[in-house]
């Protein structure tokens, strides 16, 4: 642990309260810090990293095997358990959402109800299982949660109060009342304080990219980054995806290396470059770009043979 | 020595129980007279239900809907609900596509089938698909006869119209899927070393998704809820109700 340096991040879980137009990836933190910019000094708001908010359904769940705490949570998707190590921090951030439990539909909890509004896809705020036809039949109703975090330049400027959270607005059509979300829970994290003793018993670790890794912008003073030396893949590997980001007004074209992707870390320092994927890397960063996760692999057959990449 | 042709065509009929909401205890050896509700060599049953369910027995996720028709996940309703008229209409197309002689054209029937659709794989699990089931089954047992093992198979794209017989297990109007050994020119994933419900991990690790993700909205979305389903049958059914649906918004 290097001396004196104190990283804090702070989590934030918004509840939607109506349809959603917008990224379907994920709300970006370009959007979020737009949305809280409305009611903070500009002062604090310039310091403000924001990373991309993850939907996540507000349902039961196991936490998984990596997790520091066991066993079924009610509602774990609506809340934010305590985080005691890097691995819980993830909890929310990856969209299969593998803490889902058996007993229930999870493809239809995980899968966004899709609308129409003008031509545009609308996500919807909630999911309801088992339509009633006839009589008494039940329904169940799963609301849909944004998960992101904030850290900022200046560690002073958080935590951000409830105020300045609790109500806020995402995506487009905001005037009809399109992607309002109210805050259901936050919650201070010191990096530094974190368990990391997965990361550091294992030799041999992966990389999964949970945002885009941006590689070159048009955005003013934006410089192209290459794929990192650290990664044992290169361009030709590797799948690309146009990104999109609004700022001023104009868009902005952005090149990425797709998230979901998995790479294999050729460093030897896990624990600093886990922490670094938290605070993101490349072009954009402020924005949401750049998060990754760091994966230990406990048998170096795993890797050579992908096991190691199936997702787990 | 069983030849190896009518082992495929018993492939495409393994399940012909399932049409009528039938256990595999209970289910006959015969429908419309042909044998059906044979076991498929190469444990490739198995492997293909390991790809959109969980093993073991369990109760119905959706209580309120503990029947063998599939429940739409872009909808969330049931896909059919059955009539005396729609009956015998859906009656006769099982039987068209059970009674198929050949088995390249029982796959490619079954590639292109509606009434397969209707159904789940397992009552329990009423968001997967008979039909897509079947076509996974069919890939494995292709592919394992051929001496290829699980560990050596990748999701590869193809262009759409091309169609592998026994492999292809998803044709669109876009593009089209299958499951083979590696492709250097395709885009590809491998599938891993084990069966399991890994389709969200095999779509992510795909080197480039046959959607245009860049600028097309109904694409994003698609691809969005594509990363977030596990079950292989489920979002392979998905591809094919989400492009349908998308055609009539």
């Amino acid at each position: 642990m290097e001396g004196g340096t104190v990283t804090r991040i702070q989590q934030v879980l918004w509840k939607l309260e109506m349809d959603y137009i917008g990224h379907p990836y994920y709300v970006s933190g370009n959007a979020i810090l737009h949305a809280l910019r409305q009611s903070l000094d500009s002062s604090v708001s310039r310091t403000l990293h924001a990373s991309h908010g993850m939907f996540v359904p507000g349902q039961f769940g196991r936490f998984p095997e990596e997790h520091s705490q066991s066993g079924v949570q009610p509602y774990l998707g609506g809340g934010l358990p305590e985080v005691n190590a890097y691995e819980d921090l993830f909890l929310h951030r990856e969209p299969d959402h593998r803490w889902l439990l058996e007993s229930r539909p999870r493809e239809a909890l995980n899968t966004h109800g899709l609308r129409t509004d003008a031509g545009y896809p609308t996500l919807a705020y909630r999911t309801i299982i088992g339509r009633p036809r006839g009589h008494r039949n039940e329904t169940q109703t799963t609301r849909w949660y944004v998960h992101a975090y904030l850290h900022a330049d200046d560690p002073a400027a958080l935590p951000l109060g409830e105020a300045t959270l609790s109500d806020v607005q995402f995506g487009g059509k905001r005037t009809y009342g399109y992607g309002e979300a109210t805050l259901k829970d936050t919650r201070l994290v010191e990096l530094e304080a974190l368990e990391y003793s997965r990361l550091e018993g294992a030799d041999v670790h992966l990389i999964r990219l949970i945002t885009p890794f941006v590689t070159a912008s048009d955005y003013p003073g934006a410089n192209d980054v290459a794929v990192p030396r650290w990664w044992a893949e290169d361009r030709g590997d590797l799948r690309f995806r146009e990104e999109h980001l609004l700022a001023a007004g104009e868009p902005y074209v952005l090149e990425t290396i797709d998230h979901g992707q998995v790479v294999e870390y050729l460093g030897d320092r896990p624990v600093e470059t886990a922490r670094n994927g938290l605070t993101r890397i490349g072009s954009h960063s402020r924005m949401g770009f750049g998060e990754f996760r760091v994966i230990p692999v406990l048998d170096r057959a795993e890797t050579t043979h992908g096991h190691g990449r199936e997702g787990r | 020595m069983v030849d190896e042709t009518t082992r495929m065509i018993d492939v495409y009929r393994h399940d012909a129980h399932k049409f009528h909401g039938q256990s595999h205890v209970d289910a006959p050896e015969e429908f419309a007279g042909v044998p059906v509700n044979r076991a498929v060599p190469y444990g490739a049953d198995a492997d293909a239900a390991a790809l959109s369910r969980p093993p073991g027995r369990h109760e119905p996720v959706v209580p309120t809907h503990e029947t063998h028709y599939r429940l739409s996940l872009l909808t969330g309703d049931a896909v059919y609900i059955p009539d005396s008229r729609s009956r015998a209409a859906v009656e006769n197309d099982v039987r068209d596509l059970l009674t198929v002689a050949d088995a390249e054209s029982a796959h490619e029937c079954w590639l292109h089938s509606d009434v397969a659709t209707l159904f789940n794989e397992a009552v329990a699990f009423p968001y997967t698909s008979l039909k897509y089931h079947t076509l996974l089954v069919a890939a494995l047992s292709d592919t394992y006869r051929s001496g290829l093992s699980f560990e050596n198979l990748h999701l590869v794209v193809d262009p759409t119209n091309e169609i592998v017989p026994h492999r292809t297990v998803y044709s669109g109007d876009r593009f089209a899927l299958r499951i083979d050994a590696h492709d250097g020119n395709r885009p590809s994933a491998r599938l891993g070393s084990r069966p399991w419900r890994s389709w969200a991990s095999t779509w992510n690790r795909l080197t480039a998704h046959p959607l245009n993700t860049d600028y097309d909205r109904w694409d994003m979305a698609l691809d969005a809820n594509l990363r977030r389903i596990w079950a292989w049958s489920t979002a392979l059914q998905y591809l094919e109700d989400f492009t349908r649906w998308r055609g009539v918004q």
